[in-house]
């Protein structure tokens, strides 16, 4: 089942943006545009998750974040505001993380898939067509029989698979897969990509995109 | 040390010191007159027996007899101590050579008699001695009878009159001990209860250090020290006023950069959101025109804040070019811009425009009137009415937009011209303000010395009038 995301937030072009980024990679979204319909909202449905701009009509965040408190959903707080106090106030009120507007799309993905491993909600299996990816034992199948990755190549897989419909640059998937001390080159990236596209016959799925670098396609 | 402690061990040295001198004068004093009467009584004693002698030298020339001469010596000195019979009277006459001739001392006459040398006839002369522990008076004459010197030497015990000055200093030791133990106790107390007040306003002016800035002084007294607290009082009260207006200021700025910030990232998390997206997603057409469009009209809200706050910025600290104008024409000129908007929602503008001449700069009553019907329109609803009145209200110029839109709430009224404030977040954004036309229109105002008053009713609408007073009206006649 797909991983529930409220999405509290009173400019409509960003909960928008943000609904469209997180269904593309599979979850679930709920809108809300003020501190009353959110608290609504949370109140007669299971979320796992809700991202909550501290600045929104009616009730502001951190007023609606001492509300919800109790039902230990995990939050996670947008804001304009970049000071030190709203970030510690934020956190204290049991925020589990806080991002600072503008963001990109895959930090906030990368923040929530963080959380949510926290909480133990994070999926074991990712399933692609037929390729499922066992997290817990980092074993790849194809059709039930085993493929045989390297560890880069599975992490690879698996970065792919959770900015899936996104595009990610040679950049971009370094610091995922290799972290942020690798200092090679980036056609490393297209190695891993061909034999990965190779290995699981992900030739159609994953694209080349012009000038970004690679996206992974249903 | 302390103030009290000063005042207390001050005064009481001086007490101590003058109290302790006075009375040491006084007994000394009291002492030394006792011993000059009693000088005196004895000096005329000796004189006594000097007449008594002197009145019987002619009989004894005539018997010329030195037994004689003893005998009736002898006779006179014997009366005369017994007439003197009081205790510690001694006469002692001796003749030439030292020989004593009468004598009652039951003591030895001392021998070195410093006061005997070169003593005249019908001389007295007197010193005191201390023999054993008496002190002794002694006074000394000689006379001639018959050619031979007789000394007479009449001595007078005055240790009574010591004895009773080491018994008054005794007696005064007592009483100085009581006298300065109750001092000390009053002193104590009276310096303590002086300064108490001190010692509370010390403690309350720690408080107001620690930050506590409503603590003050609770005084009654009209003393230097009661005045002391007034005015302390009263620098604690503006110091409190000064704190509460800096920390005003600061969250009005605080609040101004969080606004700022806000109304900046907002547009922006959008558009980097938008194109991000289209950038790295597959191309889908409804994705793509809603993206686009968003980033579009973000980026005009954003083109419309940053003109809205240079014209903020612009307006602080600057000198209007004020020149003679009419109200009435400036709006005229903007009929066809004001009705424009007012179409957008089908609103219709009412013009009610009286003569109304001043002197003000043109572009920026634009500025005001453009932001007030803009205002106006967003409160109203769909085909609603807006009246923009210009006319002479006595000496006062007054430009006043009405509308029947929704109103703005009491408690929003006072905040209205702060920057980025919005009584109604949701429909400001939806309308595309800032929140920053109210505050350019308070700059405008007051560069022109010209105040705004607001009245609205919740559901019934508002009316804001900017009331130009007379003394641009002065200008213009010098101008013109």
């Amino acid at each position: 089942m797909n991983k529930r995301i409220l999405i509290v937030e009173d400019d409509t072009s960003i909960s928008n943006i943000i609904k469209m980024n997180l269904t593309i990679v599979g979850y679930e979204t709920v809108q809300a545009h003020d501190g009353i319909e959110a608290l609504e909202t949370i109140r007669s449905g299971k979320f796992d998750l809700i991202l909550l701009d501290v600045m929104i009509p009616r009730m502001d965040g951190f007023e609606l974040m001492e509300k919800i408190r109790p039902l230990e959903i995990p939050v996670i707080f947008l804001t304009a505001r970049e000071s030190v106090f709203d970030k510690v106030s934020g956190l204290k009120l049991g925020a589990d993380d806080y991002m600072v507007k503008p963001f990109e799309a895959i930090e906030l993905l990368a923040r929530i898939e963080t959380v949510l491993r926290r909480y133990g909600k994070e999926e074991s299996v990712i399933s692609f067509h037929d390729i499922q990816v066992y997290l817990d034992k980092r074993e790849v199948t194809v059709r039930g029989a085993v493929a045989e990755l390297t560890p880069k190549e599975h992490d690879l897989l698996v970065a792919l698979l959770k900015n899936k419909n996104i595009a990610l640059s040679r950049e971009q998937f370094i610091e995922k897969v290799w972290g942020g001390d690798f200092y090679g080159e980036t056609r490393t990236v297209d190695m891993h990509i061909k034999s990965l596209r190779k290995k699981l016959g992900l030739q159609d799925h994953i694209k080349t995109i012009y000038k970004i670098g690679y996206r992974l396609e249903d | 040390m302390k103030f009290w402690q000063k005042i207390c061990l001050f005064s009481i040295i001086t007490f101590i010191v003058i109290f302790n001198a006075a009375s040491i004068m006084v007994i000394e004093r009291n002492h030394s007159k006792m011993l000059q009467q009693e000088m005196n009584n004895t000096l005329s004693a000796n004189m006594s027996i000097n007449s008594s002698v002197n009145a019987i030298v002619p009989i004894l020339r005539i018997y010329d007899s030195i037994d004689y001469e003893k005998t009736v010596l002898t006779n006179i000195a014997q009366e005369f101590v017994e007439k003197n019979s009081g205790q510690g009277n001694y006469l002692e006459i001796a003749g030439d050579q030292n020989k004593t001739i009468y004598s009652n001392l039951d003591f030895d006459m001392p021998t070195d008699r410093e006061e005997l040398e070169g003593l005249q006839p019908d001389e007295i002369r007197y010193i005191l001695r201390d023999i054993g522990s008496r002190t002794l008076l002694f006074t000394t004459n000689v006379t001639d009878i018959n050619h031979k010197s007789y000394r007479f030497t009449y001595i007078k015990d005055v240790t009574p009159l010591y004895t009773e000055r080491v018994e008054q200093y005794n007696f005064f030791v007592k009483i100085d001990i009581a006298a300065c133990l109750l001092y000390i106790i009053v002193m104590f107390l009276i310096s303590k209860g002086l300064t108490r007040p001190i010692d509370r306003m010390v403690r309350t002016a720690k408080e107001i250090a620690q930050g506590q800035f409503s603590e003050r002084v609770q005084l009654k007294s009209r003393d230097e020290i009661g005045v002391l607290a007034t005015n302390f009082n009263e620098m604690a009260s503006v110091v409190e006023d000064k704190i509460i207006e800096l920390e005003r200021n600061n969250s009005a700025q605080q609040r101004f950069i969080n606004n700022i910030t806000h109304e900046l990232k907002t547009p922006l998390t959008s558009i980097i959101g938008y194109a991000n997206y289209l950038r790295t997603t597959k191309y889908d057409e409804t994705a793509f025109l809603e993206g686009v469009n968003v980033i579009y009209n973000e980026g005009k809200r954003l083109e419309a804040l940053s003109s809205k706050l240079m014209d903020l910025i612009l307006l602080t600290d600057r000198q209007p070019l004020m020149k003679p104008d009419n109200l009435k024409d400036i709006v005229a000129e903007m009929e066809s811009s004001l009705r424009l908007i007012a179409s957008a929602k089908q609103i219709e503008l009412e013009l009610q425009c009286g003569d109304s001449p001043l002197s003000a700069e043109k572009d920026l009553i634009k500025v005001v009137i453009f932001n007030l019907v803009d205002n106006a329109v967003k409160a109203s609803g769909e085909k609603g009415r807006i009246a923009v009145r210009t006319a002479m209200q006595g000496e006062a110029c007054v430009l006043e937009v009405a509308d029947e839109g929704s109103g703005i709430a009491e408690e929003h009224i006072d905040n209205i011209f702060e920057p980025f404030y919005m009584a109604d977040k949701a429909r400001t954004r939806n309308n595309n303000g800032a929140g920053l036309g109210l505050s350019i229109c308070r700059s405008i105002a007051e560069l022109h010395q010209a105040a705004i008053e607001v009245v609205s009713v919740i559901g019934q609408g508002t009316t804001i009038r900017v009331v130009f007073w007379q003394q641009n009206r002065v200008i213009e006649v010098s101008g013109s």
